[in-house]
């Protein structure tokens, strides 16, 4: 019943899709000055459809629908109601039917939201959506139709990853997925305005608000899936360099850099070309993210959804979209008169695009060569953690003087030169570095320069918020202050965690007690609960911090789930405003010891709070804009 | 003016930095650095595996022997492959890997101020 629902949903979504390409095309051949009521109401309908087909899956998943295979595979009905729900999408076929629903609703959202400009290259960008659509429609038919039927219809079903089961993996995908389509919008955009003509300062204006949202969505789902994966999977760290997290960094780095040039195409009508490769490219690597990940063709900690076939498809999908961007592109391609001075905000705006694009291709690299020397010289690599920071952040300390610095340097024309003002920011940033070192202790040479430089970007864009006519114009850079701040402190308090970590592993057995350093850690008894989906061995331990005379409770658990049968280890935390204690136990095999893994990681909450920050700024700049328009 | 900021430098960061790296650090960090080969994408130091317990008992005793940490990654490597270690070793094949994203940094900053260059003249 639901399957066909959902099927013949599917398949009215698909026709609109067709019909809205075919009146658009004809409005556009008969260059009609405006856009007929049709495609609003087909556009809106062909949303209607998607979102109607998606409720009628979560339906499923809510009344246990074993009939639908993606139901059967994916869920369980002694699940509590939230992940039965968000189970819908944390499966492959319910995820990509997200995808579809958010790219349908985009298309129209951009229907509405961008009267002002010409009607062509609206139509245009809608008919390359459509044509994405189609892509992914058909993916989803011929490959992942999470409407499939299933005959007998089984009893029970297999049941949801537990590690999966979880508030914040119930909102990461849908956060990053808003930003993954959404830069889908101004890839449209971009192949449009090469065939309308439409350039300059207008196409700036016509993205950047979708530009700006899809890279604000994209912050937040990096955060959540970050905070997840720190709480979750019992490392402790937040950021591991997986595939996966790669593959949705690799999109954040092209819409940074896309932001920051598109002000010079808004301000100064240059860098066309420039932002219209960035507009292909992002949305390409989104895709290209998908393949790796859905695909299989990496290892990597986030197994859900891998099936080589599916990877056929959209490397097959992947390789039209590269090849369709790059001819047209070539074939439309106009030699633009670039008019930018050495010693101009343009300079710098250029050099942290390409500082970007170093980051993105960095981890693109390290991302796939595994890849080539497997198939190529048969010999497996890994590329890890060590590579990416010894890589990367070298190159974070220029930006992060580059940040401070940049924005106040003027448009067309301007004379760089250091200022005394600069040094005695640096200098105080030297003096706090060094009060840090006398409180705590010291660090690498290293840490000292990442610690100071980001010491330096705070206490600039702080001067900089009092600075001028406080009112009149902090309207213009308030978006910049917040983002850059967060960046800041984000890179200091990484830093500052990083150094001060205290990490300790050993074993021990029930009453037992450990010292080292300040602390005691007592091993005081074990208890076994029995949950409604899991049974749990839970460790009460209690850690004593002897210099500050103060003792918590701690409460790791290892949860063995009976659908599917697996074995989780919950990471036991307390949270303050200083610092985090963490704390997980796993049991070693045929002893009666326990694995204990102990850290204590200051400043854990305020990483998260400058990543909120970061994407503070890009929220109030999209309300800014709606506000003036 | 110059010679002050050389002198602070010094007392800012050239203190006892050296001597931060302790036993359990470099423990760690050995462990950090190496992938558990039956896990999905962790590394020893995160896994709860077996197998991880095997090789970090393997490690200390290592340690214990006097050997250095690429000594380590070298056994290791020669018994399980590459696959374990989780920085890439600098060789023939994987020059590439560790060349190409300072390449392409810059030559692209090189290309860039050519075309400023070129422009002005």
């Amino acid at each position: 019943m639901l399957s066909n629902i959902g099927n013949l949903l599917i398949f009215f979504t698909v026709v609109t899709s067709l019909l809205v390409i075919f009146k658009s095309s004809k409005l556009i051949l008969s260059s009609a000055n405006s856009i007929s009521k049709n495609i609003y109401q087909l556009s809106i309908l062909q949303s209607t459809f998607s979102i109607m087909s998606f409720v009628v899956l979560v339906i499923g998943f809510v009344i246990s629908d074993f009939s639908l295979i993606t139901v059967f595979q994916n869920s369980h009905t002694t699940k509590p109601l939230i992940y039965k729900i968000s189970g819908t999408w944390g499966n492959h076929e319910g995820s990509l039917l997200l995808w579809i629903n958010v790219l349908t609703i985009f298309s129209y959202l951009f229907l509405v939201f961008s009267k002002k400009f010409n009607n062509e290259f609206r139509l245009g960008t809608i008919i390359t959506q459509n044509f994405l659509l189609l892509g992914f429609l058909a993916f989803l038919l011929f490959n992942s139709n999470p409407f499939s039927y299933i005959f007998p219809v089984p009893l029970e079903g297999l049941g949801l990853n537990p590690i999966l089961q979880d508030p914040a993996l119930a909102i990461h995908p849908p956060l990053l997925y808003v930003g993954f389509v959404g830069s889908s919008i101004y890839f449209s955009a971009a192949i449009s305005s090469l065939f309308t003509n439409f350039g300059g300062k207008q196409f700036a204006l016509s993205i950047k608000p979708w530009v700006i949202i899809s890279w604000v969505f994209q912050t937040l789902g990096i955060l959540v899936g970050s905070i997840w994966a720190y709480y979750e999977l019992g490392w402790g760290g937040f950021w591991f360099w997986d595939p996966v997290e790669n593959a949705s960094l690799m999109p954040w780095f092209v819409m940074t850099a896309l932001m920051h040039s598109l002000i010079v195409l808004e301000k100064r009508g240059t860098l066309y070309n420039w932002v219209v490769i960035m507009c292909l490219t992002t949305f390409t690597l989104t895709v290209t993210g998908t393949f790796l990940v859905r695909s299989g063709i990496l290892n990597s900690v986030h197994t859900f959804a891998n099936d080589p076939s599916r990877g056929l498809f959209i490397l097959m999908f992947l390789s039209v979209m590269i090849l369709f961007s790059i001819i047209t592109f070539l074939k439309k391609f106009k030699l633009q008169n670039y008019l930018i001075e050495t010693q101009s905000k343009e300079t710098l705006i250029l050099l942290n695009n390409w500082i970007m694009i170093f980051f993105l291709a960095t981890i693109l690299i390290g991302t796939v060569y595994p890849i080539f020397t497997e198939v190529l010289i048969n010999s497996k690599i890994s590329v890890g953690p060590p590579f990416y920071n010894t890589i990367l952040i070298p190159v974070v300390i220029p930006i992060l003087f580059l940040m401070a610095v940049a924005p106040r340097v003027g448009w067309i024309k301007a004379k760089f030169s250091i200022s005394y003002y600069s040094l005695l920011v640096v200098l105080f940033a030297l003096l706090i570095n060094f009060l840090i070192q006398k409180a705590f202790k010291s660090y690498s040479w290293y840490s000292n320069l990442i610690i100071i430089s980001s010491i330096f970007l705070i206490i600039y864009t702080l001067i900089d918020l009092f600075r001028g006519n406080f009112k009149k114009d902090l309207n213009n850079r308030l978006s910049r202050i917040i983002s850059h701040l967060g960046f800041g402190l984000l890179i200091f308090f990484i830093g500052i965690n990083h150094t001060l970590t205290i990490e300790k592993d050993f074993n021990l057995k029930v009453g037992e007690t450990k010292n080292f350093l300040n602390y005691q850690i007592k091993f005081k008894s074990l208890d076994l609960e029995e949950k409604k989906n899991y049974k749990a061995v839970v460790g009460n331990f209690e850690i004593l911090n002897k210099m500050k005379k103060k003792s918590e409770k701690l409460t790791p658990e290892i949860r063995i789930y009976d659908r599917p049968e697996t074995i989780t280890y919950e990471a036991s935390i307390k949270s303050n405003i200083s610092h985090d204690l963490y704390l997980t136990m796993s049991n070693i095999q045929r002893t009666e010891f326990y694995n204990i893994k102990f850290q204590e990681k200051p400043f854990m909450i305020w990483i998260w709070v400058s990543v909120i920050l970061i994407a503070l700024g890009g929220i109030t700049k999209v309300f800014r804009n709606e506000s003036n328009t | 003016m110059k010679n002050f900021l050389l002198q602070l430098f010094f007392l800012l960061f050239v203190n006892n930095a050296l001597l931060c790296m302790e036993k359990n650090d470099q423990e760690l960090k050995i462990f950090k650095n190496l992938r558990c080969l039956i896990c999905q994408g962790q590394s020893v130091a995160d896994s709860n595996s077996d197998f991880a317990q095997t090789i970090k008992l393997v490690v200390k005793d290592k340690l214990k022997d006097g050997k250095s940490e690429n000594e380590i990654y070298d056994f290791l490597v020669s018994k399980y492959g590459e696959w374990i270690v989780y920085k890439p070793q600098m060789n023939k094949t994987n020059f590439i890997l560790w060349a190409s994203p300072y390449l392409i940094l810059i030559s692209g900053l090189i290309l860039f101020f050519y075309l400023m260059r070129k422009r002005h003249k």
